[in-house]
């Protein structure tokens, strides 16, 4: 059985849905006895939904024709 | 359909007789007068490709309609011209045969019918007309189906799914498009709609080069019915479009309004679970209804899950008109699904799914997520090479298609707005001098994002010198000191926007080598592979950073997430 560390050092894979079998296999026997890290896979999972859906670096639709006048204009002033 | 109105002909006789063999055109216009702008668009659709003159004889078109109709089940009548149906021509031959492939299984269209069709004699500008017609047709009877649902049936003839094992008995190659001569001419139309609502011209129009006429119609087509918010809302019209789009198991067009559900402020989250077939359990239960029903009108290689029912959307409080408008847009996405499966259109975004013909099954396995596992093809190359050769203008699309992505990096690492804002323009001018020197062996996205990552780091450096990405912390001795358990629905407990300030506290408390392991794989969406790649780290650190960061994250936002009261749980580690 693993330790809390190692499950902790492993579980990566098994958040993206990319561990193997063996490993999956290990991490689950370890997650059906340790409340601790059931709530820690729960909360990071909650964490990378919740990191991946906000908009704290999108840049607004608004601002996207700006960059792409100013980019395309200081390209056409260069010499070939 | 009970209580769409009286049928009544509300089609002109130019329309009918270009599409002769549907005479149930009629109707269908009649059952959509609630909603003017559909018949106009679809009137256009025709006159551009049905009624005009093309390469293609109009015996071919009623034949090519005719072979989409019965793939439908509906029994046509009879044109004027006597049926040769047994005609032992080469090129009919060759014509029906992959009229029939892609109206029955379109996914399953490869490079190899496409030039079936040029050994047969064919040039470019009749298989595109072809691939045009046969799409007009799914379009009309997908209307026709949901509409005027009785009308010239065959008797006891349902929709010829594909039996189970269709896969196993037609033929599937996968091959690389596009299929026919695309973009290789100067003075293209620039299709001003497309540049305003995607910022560039999505690859299945420009492959239609060979008929600017048809892609102007088909722009005119999308601004009719798909822009606008006046019945259906824009993320309910494009959830449809996603939903079709999966369901014939359209990776192009999945990824295409995956998209631009992201850009609505729809989460991945929620959009991958309609892709699945499956719906966010923050839908509203109408929307769900919709979904499920509408979803019966994919095209027929998809195995629908019954009969479209719009007594059912009724009952949910579906108005007439708004029934006609997703109907409409579900003809609409089986014509451009068609487009996309006959021409062989590449993605214009990374494909957040890939289908296999085993996906239009929906008791097979789901297909697997891109995340890790394949590198699909790169559909910057063709623009990056024109680039190349000194045509400085295609860099525009470049620009277009990568600004958000390059932004949100270097916003990440720099923290101002402004300054992300002008280092992103520093990053595509230095993309631009150097592209020479980008030679294909990563994607164009990826060596572009490793172009931002070193800007903003030696942007960083100057302002901080004391801060690197690779200083800091051992990866030795963190462990989690929050371990109560979070509120089921944690998003709940915040509103949206201090939510989005709270993560962007977080992320930017980050040490910079775990907050660009977290930018580029959970903010940016890119692979590991990608990831990695883009930061020249071996997969496993990449793997290790992004895990140190998700949980130092996981740390800094529980305080605000954690359940409230008795119901908390609080553990301990072992």
């Amino acid at each position: 059985m693993l330790s809390c560390a190692e499950f902790l050092a492993e579980f990566g894979d098994y958040l993206d849905g990319a561990a193997g079998p063996e490993l999956r296999a290990k991490l689950e026997a370890h997650l059906h006895e340790c409340k601790a890290c059931q709530v820690i896979v729960d909360s990071t999972r909650k964490t990378i939904r919740i990191v991946t859906d906000s908009d704290s670096f999108t840049l607004p639709a608004d601002k996207v024709e700006p960059i792409v006048t100013d980019v395309m204009a200081r390209i056409r002033q260069k010499k070939l | 359909m009970g209580a769409m109105p009286s049928a009544g002909n509300a089609a002109s006789p130019a329309h009918s007789a270009s599409v002769e063999p549907y005479a149930f055109v009629a109707r269908v216009f009649a059952a959509q007068q609630a909603l003017p702008k559909a018949i106009q668009a679809e009137q256009r659709l025709i006159e551009a490709i049905a009624a005009q003159e093309g390469g293609l004889s109009r015996r071919h078109k009623d034949r090519l309609f005719r072979t989409v109709a019965s793939a439908w089940g509906h029994d046509c009548r009879r044109v004027t011209e006597p049926d040769t149906s047994c005609d032992e021509s080469r090129n009919d031959s060759a014509l029906l045969a992959f009229a029939q492939k892609l109206a029955r299984y379109a996914l399953l269209v490869s490079k190899h019918e496409v030039e079936a069709l040029q050994r047969a004699g064919f040039d470019d500008r009749e298989i595109l007309e072809a691939v045009q017609t046969i799409a007009l047709g799914q379009m009309l009877c997908t209307l026709a189906n949901a509409l005027c649902p009785d009308d010239e049936r065959q008797p006891g003839s349902e929709i010829a799914s594909a039996p189970s094992s269709f896969a196993a008995n037609v033929e599937y190659t996968e091959t690389p498009g596009p299929y026919l001569q695309t973009r290789a001419f100067t003075g293209s139309p620039t299709y001003p709609l497309f540049r305003q609502q995607f910022g560039f011209v999505p690859n299945v129009f420009a492959d239609q080069i060979l008929r600017p006429d048809v892609v102007e119609a088909e722009a005119e087509v999308l601004q009719q019915v798909l822009i606008g918010e006046d019945v259906l809302t824009r993320i309910q019209k494009e959830n449809i479009l996603l939903a079709i789009s999966a369901a014939n198991a359209s990776t192009y067009f999945v990824a295409v309004h995956g998209q631009i559900l992201t850009v609505l402020g729809v989460s991945t989250e929620d959009s991958d679970q309609v892709v699945q077939g499956e719906y966010p359990p923050t839908m509203p239960a109408a929307d769900v209804a919709l979904l499920k029903e509408i979803r019966k009108l994919a095209l027929p290689a998809a195995v629908s899950p019954g009969k479209f029912d719009p007594g059912a959307l009724q009952a949910h409080g579906f108005t007439e008109v708004q029934i006609v408008e997703a109907v409409t847009m579900a003809a609409l996405t089986n014509f451009l699904n068609t487009l996309q499966f006959g021409l062989g259109a590449t993605p214009d975004f990374p494909p957040r799914r890939i289908f296999h013909p085993k996906d239009l099954h929906r008791s097979a396995a789901p297909s697997r997520l891109t995340f890790d596992e394949t590198q699909p093809e790169d559909a910057d190359v063709p623009v990056v090479e024109r680039v190349q050769n000194g045509d400085r203008d295609a860099f525009e699309d470049l620009v277009r298609r990568h600004s958000r992505r390059v932004f949100s990096t270097l916003a990440g690492i720099l923290g101002s707005t402004d300054d992300a804002r002008d280092a992103t323009q520093e990053v595509f001018l230095k993309a631009f001098e150097n592209i020479s020197k980008f030679e294909g062996r990563s994607k164009f996205s990826t060596w572009l994002i490793s172009v931002a990552i070193n800007t903003g780091t030696d942007l960083l450096r100057q302002r901080r010198p004391s801060e690197s990405l690779d200083e800091v912390a051992d990866d030795e001795g963190f462990r989690p000191r929050q371990i109560q358990s979070w509120a089921e629905n944690p998003e709940q407990l915040l509103a949206a926007s201090e939510r989005t300030d709270l993560v962007r506290e977080a992320v930017l408390r980050l040490p910079p080598k775990y907050r660009t392991a977290v930018l580029l794989r959970d903010i940016n969406q890119l692979s590991t592979d990608e990831a990695a790649a883009a930061l020249g780290l071996s997969i496993p650190a990449l793997k290790a950073r992004l895990l140190r960061g998700r949980l130092m994250l996981r740390e800094s936002l529980a305080p605000h997430f954690i359940r409230s009261g008795n119901r908390s749980f609080n553990a301990q580690l072992r």
